[in-house]
Formats: C-alpha cells, structure tokens, sequence
C-alpha cells in the first residue's frame, strides 16, 4: 500500500473516524492553532519592535475595547467582591476572627479572581468582537484590499488590537482589584456585619505585599497576550460566510478561556 | 501571509466611523439609556424564559432534538471542560496552600476547606462560566446564522414558534447536563487539588479527602446554582441569538453578547444565591 493513499473507496470516510484519529487530529490541530499564535506573535512583535503600527488605530481600539467595557468590569468586579466576601465567611464565623476578613479576601481577590475574572469577561467581550470583526472582514474580503493597497494588515490592523487589548486588560485589572475589594468591604458590612475599617485593616496588616499585586497584573499581561493572539488568529483564519464568522467566534472564546486558565497555573507556580 | 513589505505607513483609511462613535451628552443621559435598555432586555429575557417554560410542559415533544442537544451540550464540552477545571483545581490548592503557610504551616485544614468551597460554590461556578463561554457563544451562533438565512422567519411562516423548536430542547438539555457536567467537573478539580496538595506540600491524600465541613447546605446551594446556570444560559444566549440583526457581522455581536450576557447571569446569580443559602442556611 503506497503510503500517500488519499481518499479513496478503501479509506473509511472522515465522518466516521477512530477515536485515535480523533484524538491525533485534535492535537495536531491545537498545535496547529498554537504554532499559528506563535507565528502571529512573531510578526506583531517584529511591528513593535520598528514602531510600525497605526497610531490612530491604536487609539481607536483602546477607545472601543477598553472604555466600552468599563460598564462589564465594575460590575463584575463588584459583585466577585461580594462573593468571596461570603466564601470567606464561614471561615471567619468558625475562628472567630474578623481582622482575617480582609486578608482572607484580599488574597483570593488579588491574586486569582479579580484578574481571572476580568480576562474572562474580557475575552468574551473584546475577544469574541474583535475576531467577529476581523472575520467578518475576511469574509468580505477587506483584508484583500488593505493588501492590494499594499498596506501591511498585521501592521494597520493586527497589531493596534494587540496593543490595545493587552493594555486594556492591564488597565481594567488594575481597576478590577480597587473595585472588587471596595465591593468586598460593603459586602463584608452588608452580611456579616464586619466594618470596612476592619476590613482595610486586615488588607494593610503586613500578610498582603506588593508581590500580591505584581502576581495579579503580572497575570493579566499574560492573560492579555493570550486573548488578543488566539482572537486575531481565529479573526483572520475565518472561512465561510456568516455561520464561518459564528463558528469562529465560539472557537475564539473556548480557546483562549482554555489558554487562561492553563497559563494561570503556570504563572502561579513560576511566581510563588 | 505579508513577508517584509516596506513602506512607511501610508494615511489610514479610518475616517469612516469615527464620526459614528456615540454623540456624548451629559452622564445622566448616558447612564439613563443604559438603565433603560438594560431593564428592557431584562423584560425580553424573561418573557423567553416564561414562553419556554410554557412549552417546556404544552409544547410538542421532541426528544430526539434534546438529545442531540444533549450531545451538542454535554458530550463535546467535556474535555474543554476537564482541562479548565483541572487546572482551577491546582491553581486554588496552590494559592490556598500559600495562603495558608503564611500565617499557619500546617495544611491539614486545606482540604476541608477546599471541598467545601468546591461543592457549595466554585464547581458550580467556574463551570457554568466555561459553559457560558462555550454553550452560550454555540448557541448564540448557532440560532444567529439561522435568523440572518431567514431560517427562523421560515419557522414562524410554519406556523412554529422558535422557542419551541430552537429554545426548548437547548433549555432542557442544558438542564440536565449542567448538572451533569458540575459534578464531572466537581470530581476532576477535587483530583487534581488532592495531587497537588501532595506534591506540592506534602499533605496525604486521606488527610486531605476530608468531607466533615461538607454539610447538607453546601450541596443544596450547590445543586440550585447548577440548576439556575442550567436554566439561565441557554434562555440567556438563545435570547441573544433571536435578536440577531445584520449579516456576519450580525452573528459575531450577538455571540459576543451572548457570552457577556451569560457570564454576567451566571455571576449575578451566583452572588444571589450564595447571600440567599448564607442567610438561610447558615455559614
């Protein structure tokens, strides 16, 4: 049997395949996916790095991505500070000790939660837009005539996102933190009867440092590389009309909420 | 794709929408519209949710379409779902672990504590969060396409309500597999902590399996919120979806929005519903 045999009658046909064929092909197309983000990043860091990018652009999308989510972070953050509040609670009815409320809280808040939370949320709104956009653009072949024109799209296009979406998320991260532990402290008064004054006390005690904050924002850069990267990728590799531009936009989102997550355990274990 | 092109950047075609940008009035106006539209789509959703309820128990039964729903649903989020969830299990054991060594080293409490966190709330949350990503946007997508190609408006000219044929085997489904799918999640988050505990701070795997703080309140605030996420995301997303207006460019916002959406229900509710066992059923 010649070894490059494509399909033929004897080939099984590809709706049926074997679970190790299932299997090879999801990671091969993973590694694909990653390989192409990594490819992506080369090219907009080698734009960087010359300072070839759109200025105007750039402002653009820092307005769209980072001002029109400030409505999505302050809610989120306030009510994540709320909640831990009330996960840390039987812990501190149980020792009795409410100067840890602040500690307790302020840990999970800064370190974990407020930038995972934010690059979620993140993820799906500027995300999951930006690769609709760039999809769509593909679609209706903008992307070819920004090329005709001879204006480099990773240039023009690609590496404003990039840019604005990195900062965007370490900005709203930043914002995240503040608001989620002002959220915490109402939320700590509101149900367990627990002062802010206690509560602030409990933050500045000397158990939180500043490499509390640095592991967060730290996160959230990464967080951001990885959102804008794996976004523009599906964005330009969309293919097939409107239901393409769907299908991408759902790829989009799982992948870089996978991303996150596995490269928040890695952040983790490198920073402690 | 573009190998070195030299040219200095040439004068960006951008001018187009900057005029489209909002006309900024004062912030009252501003917050009014926003209160406004958010309260109107507060309405709509919940006017989905009754309609699907309603056929839910009058409408015509499909269980083929809630199956394959099921499958859609359930069986391909899976993996997704234990890769997410077994890294939130490291991740929470390792920095409660630091947590802990900081004021006590002495880690036998960190496995009560853990579960017991895992069961009444992060389970159910951090994966209906991913399902919110991953089921929401499909959904969203899904429904999206077919409103752009007049699919739905087909329906409706059949004299076929979208809800029932669309919403209701995906509200069902996701109901089920929700619950399904929590509990999955729950048990690979309690593995992967319990691994971690031992590698990274020696704690032993009995001491660490350790279900005393894990009370009756615990699991029925954990089971509501499955069933509250089951129920929210699909109404939530389907929402998004028959609201779709505008070509592909129509389906990529009413996917963002459904997955914003979604996370957004799914945090709300998960605030609700811990305030409401924590003042009901105690700490």
């Amino acid at each position: 049997m010649p070894p490059k045999k494509a399909p033929s009658a004897a080939s099984p046909p590809p709706s049926d395949v074997g679970l190790l064929e299932e299997i090879g092909g999801g990671f091969l197309g993973a590694a694909a996916t990653v390989g192409g983000m990594g490819m992506l990043g080369y090219q907009i860091l080698r734009r960087l790095v010359t300072f070839r990018i759109d200025r105007a652009e750039t402002l653009r999308n820092l307005y769209r991505m980072g001002v029109k989510s400030i409505p999505i972070v302050i809610v989120t953050a306030l009510f994540t500070g709320a909640i831990m509040v009330i996960q840390a609670a039987p812990l501190v009815v149980r020792l009795g000790a409410q100067g840890l409320l602040g500690w307790g809280a302020g840990f999970g808040i800064l370190r974990e939660i407020a930038p995972l939370l934010t690059a979620l949320m993140i993820n799906g709104r500027v995300g999951a837009n930006n690769t609709a956009e760039l999809g769509t653009m593909v679609v209706t072949e903008q992307i070819d005539a920004l090329r005709v024109l001879a204006i480099d799209p990773i240039a023009f296009l690609i590496a404003p996102r990039f840019v604005a979406m990195v900062t965007t998320l370490f900005l709203s991260t930043i914002f995240a933190d503040t608001l989620a532990l002002f959220g915490a402290a109402y939320g700590g008064l509101g149900l367990l009867g627990v002062e802010p004054k206690t509560f602030y006390n409990g933050l500045t005690s000397g158990l939180l440092g500043l490499n509390d904050v640095t592991s967060g924002l730290i996160k959230s850069i990464v967080f951001g590389i990885v959102i804008a990267l794996s976004s523009c990728q599906y964005g330009l590799g969309v293919k097939g009309g409107a239901p393409g531009v769907g299908r991408a936009v759902n790829a989009t989102v799982v992948a870089s909420a996978a991303g996150i997550f596995v490269l928040d355990y890695f952040v983790s274990f490198t920073l402690d | 794709m573009s190998a070195a092109k030299t040219h200095d950047e040439p004068a960006p075609p951008s001018g187009i929408d900057q005029a489209a940008e909002e006309p900024d009035t004062s912030i009252a106006a501003v917050v009014g519209a926003q209160a406004i539209e958010l309260v109107g789509m507060g309405l709509e959703i919940a006017s989905v949710f009754i309609r699907t309820l309603y056929y839910c128990f009058r409408g015509r039964p499909d269980f083929g379409a809630v199956v394959r729903q099921m499958f859609e649903i359930g069986n391909r989020s899976v993996v997704f779902l234990t890769v997410v969830m077994g890294f939130i299990g490291m991740i929470l054991v390792l920095q409660g672990g630091l947590q802990v060594k900081r004021i006590l080293p002495e880690f036998s409490m960190v496995g009560a504590s853990y579960l017991e966190l895992l069961v009444r709330d992060l389970a159910a949350t951090i994966s209906a969060l991913m399902l919110a990503t991953r089921v929401g946007a499909g959904i969203a997508a899904e429904i999206g396409s077919m409103v752009v190609t007049e699919q739905v408006d087909a329906l409706r000219m059949c004299a076929a309500d979208p809800i029932d044929y669309l919403i209701k085997p995906r509200f069902l489904a996701s109901l089920v597999m929700t619950i399904c799918l929590v509990i999955w999640a729950a048990g690979v988050a309690m593995l992967t902590g319990m691994l971690t505990a031992y590698i990274m701070f020696d704690v032993n795997p009995r001491t660490f399996f350790n279900l005393h703080l894990v009370d009756t309140g615990d699991l029925v605030v954990g089971l509501a919120k499955c069933l509250a996420y089951g129920a929210a995301i699909p109404v939530v997303a389907g929402h998004s979806g028959l609201t779709t207006h505008g070509g592909s460019e129509g389906v990529g916002w009413a996917t963002t929005r459904a997955v914003v959406n979604a996370s957004l229900a799914v945090i709300v509710l998960d605030l609700i519903l811990s305030a409401l066992g924590y003042v009901l059923l105690g700490p």
